[in-house]
């Protein structure tokens, strides 16, 4: 059960921590290649994400459930990185502007078939700001507003970088 | 492709994508560091200066943990009795007050901010990582707070309004009447057993007595005056109050309408249920005898269907049209 790994795991035990892994490693992964839209930097966001998790354990009291606890510190943990480190724009999409999406490339594995395959990467191939904002409110189910504080911008910016990326998406898929 | 088929191929991506080779090897070796770091304390000649280093550290975090960063916005507040220059410390037990031409900014340690506005009165009372407090004593404050839910407490008068990831404003006088109003997230405002949760874009009128019914920021003013009537006048006029709040009750008004449930009294609460259950229809596996006995997870499941509309309908206005009875964008 998790509630015990999570209280094991709070009082040191790595091989608890180990099977949280095991357990959260998945969801985190899908949060983090989404966000991130690459496969290389998704790998290296979940460890951090678990690095800082080992780190945050004791702070967590069990007031939400702890796979929701562990999403937010897992957004956090991403677009933190992407703040401090500007990492995005050495990326291979250096743009916001969404004509300049055609034909980026993209590192990140594709999972599931047909329509689903099409659609993760057309989100992965969206620009930074855009996909930031589809991923947390259409895939993961944030407000605008809870998006703005965490990405560092307005609800209006963020609800036209929505409505840009669903746009983009249409037309990707329609192809 | 149209929206309604780009949200049901979204709704079919996978939560859950296992990452292409075990990550753990080298999550291990990270936190196996931080552990290893700590074998060598276990050592018995370390203990005397382990010891003395904790103690040290502990003094200087407590020091630390103890203070928040204020800043002057315009004129210059009162911490205690000096006044604040440009910037400084707000300790545990200080209080910042402000005359009414002069505004501070509160660091709420590292997850958020508070202003202070003209003429208020607050007081730090806890710092610390787990447990964020502020008493506002008088005055209004505007709080923006990024953090996990029931870190940031705010003691009033009247009740504590407790964070639940959000910004809002709030505003008390000395006996505790006030107003909160909610523009970010959620804030669950509490005086003993009573609660309200006041979603973004909400309102929600405080009495020394306690919280009141939380009320859209755009409900006609002929409904905002029934629910202050119901919370706050005589008990005696309660149910025409009622019917008052019933009969006036848009499906935008919801929020409101599943509060009353909890607060009308019991031979009332059939009539509430099915003004609410007409008005937003409530989610499967939620029933009406369930919601009439105040059952938590029929409340817990009718509240979720509702925020999640009302959150629907505040982050999209002026974008599209939502069904308040849905939640469903309207073509």
């Amino acid at each position: 059960m998790s509630d015990d790994l999570v209280a094991r795991a709070q009082a040191g035990d790595q091989t608890a921590f180990r099977e949280l892994y095991r357990e959260h490693a998945g969801r985190v992964y899908a949060l983090c290649l989404r966000l991130t839209g690459d496969g290389r930097d998704a790998e290296e966001r979940t460890q951090d994400v678990f690095v800082r998790l080992w780190d945050k354990l004791s702070s967590f009291r069990g007031e939400s459930a702890f796979s929701s606890w562990l999403h937010r510190l897992a957004v956090n943990v991403v677009l933190n990185e992407r703040r401090t480190t500007g990492r995005r724009e050495r990326r291979v999409m250096p743009t916001e502007d969404p004509d300049s999406v055609v034909g980026a490339q993209h590192a990140a594995p594709l999972h599931g078939s047909g329509l689903s395959i099409d659609l993760e990467r057309a989100i992965a191939e969206l620009p930074d700001g855009a996909r930031e904002v589809f991923v947390l409110y259409d895939i993961e189910g944030y407000a605008h507003g809870e998006i703005a504080q965490l990405v560092g911008i307005a609800e209006g910016t963020s609800k036209a970088q929505l409505f840009r990326a669903r746009r983009l998406l249409r037309e990707k898929l329609e192809r | 492709m149209n929206e309604q088929e780009l949200q049901d191929a979204v709704n079919r991506l996978p939560k859950s994508i296992e990452p292409p080779r075990d990550l753990w090897p080298e999550i291990e070796a990270r936190i196996g560091t931080r552990a290893g770091s700590r074998s060598w304390q276990r050592r018995w000649y370390w203990v005397p200066l382990a010891a003395a280093a904790v103690l040290v550290f502990l003094l200087i975090a407590r020091a630390e943990r103890s203070a928040w960063d204020v800043t002057a916005l315009a004129g210059r507040p009162l911490i205690g009795t000096k006044r604040l220059a440009a910037s400084g410390r707000l300790r545990v037990g200080d209080w910042l007050q402000t005359d009414d031409s002069s505004r501070a900014l509160i660091a709420v340690g590292r997850i958020g901010q508070v202003e202070v506005r003209p003429d208020s009165r607050v007081q730090l009372v806890v710092a610390r990582t787990t447990e964020h407090r502020l008493a506002l004593a008088h005055g209004t404050i505007d709080a923006k707070v990024d953090a996990v839910p029931r870190l940031f407490f705010v003691e009033t008068p009247a009740g504590t309004a407790i964070d639940l990831g959000c910004a809002y404003t709030l505003e008390t006088d000395s006996l505790g009447k006030g107003l909160l109003h909610v523009t970010g997230g959620e804030v669950e405002f509490q005086t003993g057993s009573r609660a309200s949760r006041v979603p973004l874009g909400a309102l929600m009128q405080i009495r020394p007595t306690g919280p009141g019914t939380p009320y859209v920021d755009d409900a006609p003013a002929p409904f905002v005056r029934a629910i202050i009537a119901f919370d706050f006048e005589q008990r005696g006029t309660r149910a025409r109050a009622t019917r008052n709040v019933l009969a006036l009750a848009r499906a935008q008004d919801a929020i409101s309408l599943w509060h009353l449930l909890q607060r009308v009294d019991v031979p009332l609460r059939g009539l509430v249920y099915d003004r609410l259950a007409a008005l937003v229809p409530p989610p499967p596996g939620v029933t009406r005898r369930a919601s009439i006995a105040l059952e938590s997870r029929a409340l817990e499941g009718y509240w979720t269907k509702i925020q999640r509309i009302h959150f629907r309908i505040m982050v999209l206005r002026g974008v599209r049209e939502i069904d308040p009875r849905t939640g469903l964008a309207r073509e």
